[in-house]
């Protein structure tokens, strides 16, 4: 066991689904990941750089990534804004890429020092167009680990852009974790290259309309033409002609392709609840604590911590919503931006929000909700 | 790779007479002359007339970036090919003067860093594509659609910003300067960063609202006050180099992997024990906190520390939230306190505000400096001369101590091992904290 938190496992996370390279800028609560990958990545021969800005982090990881090398940048709300131009160009050229965006209270320079879950709906609907970008939300250290590995995976996978949403407290808090038992996976598998032997290709010409294109290297024996402008096949600026459109609509058909397999959760299901209890992140702790308490005072309550949170994890939601009269969604924002989210496949059960700022969400808040009866 | 031109034949997309295909068929002399593998070149093209380029390369890889940042694009291609990959890429950025500006400091940044990317900045002094508007490079009394009776803004001297950002290679010339192929060899051969600024026209704006011909191109630059030709040619490590001397190609792995260790102490601690520890920022508060949770992890216990302090790292509170248990920890928050330990009046104050004073109960150890107030608080605080007789840097520690010989959940000898465990050779000055401390004489009322 050590003690470790959450920021530094989502860097050796990260190491170990073979990121290669790092760009940075400081921002708390996410300076951590930067640290330790800048003091890690040699020694695993990578690279990492201390960019200017947060525009030239995420344009250094793109331009790595073009080039193959699996690459990844954290940051938190302020950051994260200056990264979305940068973000939408990787959806746009299918570059794979991880922002690790550790949220902190906003809105603007909001409280540094200070978690929150605010950033949700901004890290998922910051692409114009209404594609989606995978988001994982890792509750604690080993998490971190975890979830940023599927995020490189899924990544490459499809080559996109994902977001692993942690933040300051699931970042900063240290927490004993078994840490051997989590460092033995391999790297996820990579980009789905071009056939060996190709000499000319259209780089954005894919298999079906559910899967990304080939991958060439820029730098590689193939020459590759990426381009964030609308493009057709080859990779031409062309306006909206039925290729370029059929092409803006697979990148949103090759994430819900997959959405079912994405799906991450964690379910403690009980027989015959009324209520279902959902929560991501930090606060799901403190919903599954709850949950735990008032199951021991003889109520009857299911328990859902969704690890992805975008595409919406639908197929996790099914089984965990039967027999459940009522749904709960707690989560660290002013409004309950995710339970929004989910509010459409509840199938018209009613929805409660439990919603906080400026502090985690405690177990007693949660408690005397769910000790109502549904 | 195909075979193909480096740049293509034909007029592309501009306007008759505007700079920008002249600058392309100058790179084109300039790539042939230096006959790399077009696989090993990539031109990286920034947003306006000039990023129409992309569709002019023949056999380079190109990659159309966004307005302003394609020298951070390139800088990414190029740092990562040179540590991770082939070693031989060379991005070429082709920028106006417009995403020159917008994307200034990606051209510092690039400069300042070095790595192997040429940037060709096509300077006619306004954005063409958006209709002619001024830039930050636009002339005194140059008239744009921004600036109808002439511009009032003095134009940045771009070439000399770079070079102040100590760009190793600098050049600036006009589209009708016979050298111009030569100095983009030049460029392009030199071994890190290098900018070349062409000074051209745009005939669909410039020309038509000034006086501005190619031949008076020279003169422009004249009267700007702008040096032609190298400016720079000096040529210093790059990053890459640099950093490839400092870490080799190395792929050993993490330096300490994981190890699963037994438990080496036995603990008392037969429920979730929840530990507020509360002083001032830069006196080892945290430190403190994690040595506890250290020592509790050598007990076989599974711990979590919330770390609390204002933005600023050294002044001020800090507060640490302890838990230990048996058991996973879940909520890493504290509900109800089951020891309170307060080495400062910042400390205090902060445990005050954020209510945490208030959840003290009857069993709550309270352990406080005996110099600091605390309001009224159900349970008499344990006050202990910790500042004085430990040195506020481990007043924390010794606070730390003092819980772990009243509550008696977590043994001293634990405690002892994660100091020496963290401070190796220095552990003796500070185990001196963990000592009992005999009370102060008086207290203040
Ligand atoms: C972030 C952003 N802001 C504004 C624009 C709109 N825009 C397109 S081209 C251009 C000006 C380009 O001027 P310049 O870089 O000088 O190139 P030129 O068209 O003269 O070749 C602008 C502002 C954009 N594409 N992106
Ligand atoms: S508008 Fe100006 S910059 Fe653009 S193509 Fe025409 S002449 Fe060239």
């Amino acid at each position: 066991m050590e003690l470790v938190s959450g920021n530094r496992l989502t860097a050796l996370g990260a190491l170990s689904a073979g990121c290669r390279f790092f760009a940075g800028y400081p921002i708390t609560p996410s300076s951590e990941i930067y640290q330790t990958m800048v003091a890690e990545l040699p020694r695993h021969g990578g690279l990492a750089l201390a960019a200017p800005d947060e525009i030239s982090a995420a344009a250094a990881c793109v331009g790595a990534s073009l080039g193959g090398h699996r690459a990844m940048t954290a940051t938190s709300g302020p950051g994260f804004c200056l990264m979305i131009e940068t973000i939408q160009y990787a959806v746009m050229t299918e570059t794979p890429l991880v922002v690790c965006l550790v949220q902190r209270l906003g809105p603007s320079t909001g409280g540094a020092t200070q978690g929150a879950q605010g950033d949700v709906l901004l890290a998922e609907h910051c692409v114009s167009g209404g594609v989606t970008i995978p988001v994982f939300a890792p509750a604690g250290a080993a998490d971190c680990y975890r979830l940023v590995r599927a995020a490189f995976e899924w990544s490459e996978r499809l080559r996109t852009p994902v977001v692993l949403l942690s933040d300051k407290e699931v970042g900063m808090t240290l927490e004993t974790v078994d840490v051997a038992a989590l460092e033995n996976g391999s790297a996820p598998p990579g980009r789905r290259a071009v056939a060996p032997g190709t000499t000319r290709f259209a780089p954005y010409r894919r298999p079906c309309s559910e899967e990304p294109p080939d991958f060439a290297p820029v730098g590689g024996p193939v020459r590759v033409i990426a381009t964030g402008s609308a493009h057709d096949g080859e990779g031409r600026l062309s306006k909206s002609s039925p290729e370029v459109i059929e092409i803006l609509a697979s990148l949103q058909r090759k994430i819900d392709a997959h959405a079912a397999d994405m799906a991450l959760a964690q379910t403690e299901l009980a027989a015959g609840a009324d209520t279902l209890v959902v929560s991501y992140g930090v606060s799901a702790r403190a919903a599954l604590e709850a949950c735990r308490r008032v199951r021991a005072r003889g109520r009857r309550v299911s328990f859902l911590k969704l690890e992805t949170l975008f595409p919406v994890p639908v197929s996790a939601l099914g089984p965990a919503l039967e027999g459940c009269s009522r749904v709960v969604v707690v989560e660290e924002n002013l409004t309950g931006l995710y339970a929004g989210v989910l509010e459409p496949h509840l199938g018209g059960r009613p929805l409660q929000r439990v919603t906080g700022l400026g502090g985690m969400i405690p177990p007693s808040r949660i408690e005397p909700i769910l000790e109502e009866a549904a | 790779m195909t075979g193909d031109p480096w740049i293509l034949p034909g007029a592309g997309p501009y306007c008759k007479g505007c700079g920008h295909p002249l600058v392309l068929r100058a790179l084109d002399e300039a790539l042939a002359v230096l006959a790399l593998d077009p696989a090993d070149v990539a031109i990286v093209t920034d947003i306006g007339c000039v990023g129409l380029a992309d569709s002019r390369i023949g056999s380079p890889h190109t990659v159309h970036t966004m307005h302003g940042r394609s020298s951070a694009f390139a800088s990414g291609l190029a740092l990562a090919d040179s540590v991770l990959g082939t070693g031989r890429l060379k991005p070429i950025v082709l920028v106006g003067d417009g995403g020159a500006t917008i994307g200034i400091n990606h051209l510092i940044g690039a400069a300042l860093l070095n790595p192997d990317v040429t940037v060709v900045v096509h300077n006619n002094f306004l954005f063409g594509m958006t209709g002619g508007q001024s830039s930050a490079l636009s002339p005194v009394d140059f008239v744009t659609a921004t600036t109808r009776e002439g511009n009032l803004v003095s134009p940045l001297d771009l070439a000399r910003v770079l070079l102040a950002s100590r760009a190793p290679f600098v050049a600036r010339t006009v589209t009708g300067d016979r050298e111009l192929p030569e100095l983009l060899r030049q460029a392009i051969a030199h071994p890190g960063f290098a900018v070349v600024e062409v000074l051209e026209l745009c005939t669909a704006y410039a020309t038509r609202w000034n006086p501005l011909t190619g031949a008076g191109l020279r003169e422009l630059a004249e009267q700007a006050g702008y040096e032609l030709g190298v400016l720079r040619d000096d040529p210093r490590p790059t990053f890459a180099a640099g950093w490839l001397a400092r870490h080799g190609r190395a792929t050993t792995g993490r330096a300490k992997p994981a190890t699963t260790s037994p438990a080496r102490f036995h603990h008392d601690v037969a429920h979730a024990t929840g530990i507020v520890l509360a002083g001032t920022a830069g006196e080892r508060v945290q430190t403190a906190a994690t040595l506890l949770a250290q020592a509790a992890l050598l007990c076989g216990l599974h711990a979590t520390q919330k770390n609390d302090n204002p933005v600023t790292q050294g002044t001020g509170f800090s507060v640490s939230e302890l838990i230990l248990s048996s058991e996973p920890i879940l909520y890493t928050g504290i509900e109800r306190p089951d020891a309170v330990l307060v080495t400062s009046a910042d400390g205090a104050a902060e445990l005050a505000r954020a209510g945490v004073l208030a959840r003290v109960g009857p069993g709550t150890l309270v352990v406080a400096d005996a110099g600091i107030e605390l309001p009224p608080l159900p349970v008499e605080p344990l006050r202990l001369p910790l500042r004085s007789s430990s040195g506020p840097k481990l007043a924390a520690l010794a606070a730390v101590a003092t819980w772990s010989r009243s509550a008696g959940m977590i043994p001293g000898a634990a405690l002892r091992a994660a100091v020496a465990d963290r401070f190796g050779a220095a552990a003796e000055g500070v185990a001196a904290a963990l000592e009992p401390i005999a009370p102060a004489p008086s207290r203040p009322g």
